[in-house]
């Protein structure tokens, strides 16, 4: 759960309060992951439940409470940081899917589907190129490294589909178990 | 825009089955277009752009650059055609090693007469090197090398540049600021032809992409260059937002 650990660590550098901790979440991540504010509010009082939060001070101007980090919650966000990305490969867009599909059910024919698919990537590179330009240009560096692991993702899918357009698929492509 | 380029049905066999080999290659080229030309090794890129600069002839076909048909030039008439119109940026520069960058710079005008030297130092100032423009090469580094090399191009003014992998033999962020460079130069109008095997280089300021396969042309993307939010191109944990 990366909103627990990002909100622990936005309240490492300084206690905030609920809409503080979501505009600069969001700024963090420049725009592309959205919360809404309950979740927010939700994951500050299970942070607090769990004693990794504290609020600072009473609540202040229109019910606005203030919370800091407690030592537990510095620990488990230390622990946190230390620890590698585990576990197997998020593949959660459909192009995996349909392609594996599309060899059995189009007789092994993806050339089509290969070259509308590689066009595409290259049109999100270009539009990833531009973010990263954009991002630099204003000094947006937490995005522009953002954007930068996504051209290099997108790069290796656009490897990918060159592999499956120079590979045979005749029917073993469609072979079943 | 207008015509520059055009090849039609350009096929080049190589004999002993060398790769790079073309086979019926029909692509027209605008003015101010900056072009990407990418695929494999071998893929027949790069002869695509030598046929195009007039070093090399194809095996059939037709190729016409600003109205000027290729085939009915002689090497006298190719080598004057190759000096007035086309600009050549190499992977690995091929600056000659015993004349200065300035000097460099005026080979390809000094082969017209009446070499300008203050054009040579203007770009030399352009592209940021002023100050190595007496330096000999070997005290250059690669990406100054570049420069001279691409002044070197620019110097008689070219309605073609043609780039072969221009940031091979440099490390990226010199790769990139020659990529800039090459920006620049088509905001400002030039037609540029970029060989590449790297579609991040290739998108960045290339609104077009030919991907070359097996001497054919695969495919040729027009991209699009609109202003997209973040969110409207990267999506972190998407499964958490609705579709």
């Amino acid at each position: 759960m990366s909103l627990k650990y990002g909100v622990l660590g936005l309240l490492k550098e300084e206690p905030l309060h609920g809409y503080e901790v979501k505009n600069r979440f969001e700024a963090m991540l420049g725009g592309t992951w959205e919360l809404n504010i309950g979740q927010v509010y939700t994951t500050l009082q299970r942070l607090e439940r769990d004693g990794l939060v504290r609020p600072v001070g009473p609540r202040g101007d229109r019910g606005k409470l203030l919370y800091e980090l407690s030592p537990d919650g510095q620990k488990a966000l230390n622990q946190w940081l230390a620890e590698p990305d585990t576990g197997p490969q998020q593949l959660h867009e459909d192009i995996y899917v349909k392609l594996l599909l599309a060899t059995r059910i189009a007789n092994g024919d993806l050339q089509p589907m290969l070259a509308r698919q590689k066009r595409t990537y290259l049109q999100r590179l270009r539009d990833l190129n531009r973010l990263e330009e954009r991002a630099r240009r204003d000094g947006r560096i937490d995005l522009a490294r953002l954007v930068r692991g996504a051209l290099l993702h997108t790069e290796a899918d656009l490897k990918w589909m060159d592999e499956l357009s120079s590979e045979r698929f005749g029917t073993e492509g469609a072979a079943r178990p | 825009m207008s015509e520059l380029v055009r090849l039609t049905e350009v096929t080049k066999v190589y004999q002993g089955g060398i790769t790079g080999a073309l086979n019926g290659v029909s692509v027209t080229v605008d003015k101010g277009e900056f072009t990407a030309i990418m695929g494999p090794s071998g893929s027949g890129k790069s002869t695509m752009l030598n046929l195009v600069a007039g070093l090399d002839r194809p095996t059939s076909g037709t190729i016409t650059v600003g109205g000027t048909d290729l085939s009915t030039l002689g090497e006298a008439g190719l080598a004057t055609f190759r000096r007035d119109h086309i600009g050549f940026v190499f992977q690995f520069f091929y600056l000659l090693p015993n004349l200065t960058a300035l000097e460099n710079v005026l080979i390809p005008a000094q082969l017209k007469g009446n070499p300008p030297t203050g054009r040579a130092r203007e770009l030399l100032d352009q592209l940021d090197i002023k100050e190595v423009a007496d330096r000999y090469p070997a005290r250059l580094s690669g990406g100054q090398q570049q420069r001279v090399a691409i002044a070197r191009a620019l110097i008689n003014r070219p309605t073609l540049l043609l780039a072969d992998e221009p940031t091979g033999a440099l490390d990226t962020h010199t790769g990139d600021q020659v990529m800039e460079l090459l920006g620049g130069l088509h905001r400002d109008g030039q037609t540029i032809l970029l060989v590449t095997h790297d579609p991040k280089l290739a998108t960045r300021h290339a609104a077009r992409v030919i991907s070359v396969k097996d001497g054919k042309i695969a495919d040729d993307a027009r991209l699009e260059s609109p202003e997209r939010a973040p969110s409207e191109v990267i999506r972190v944990r998407s499964e958490e937002a609705p579709r």
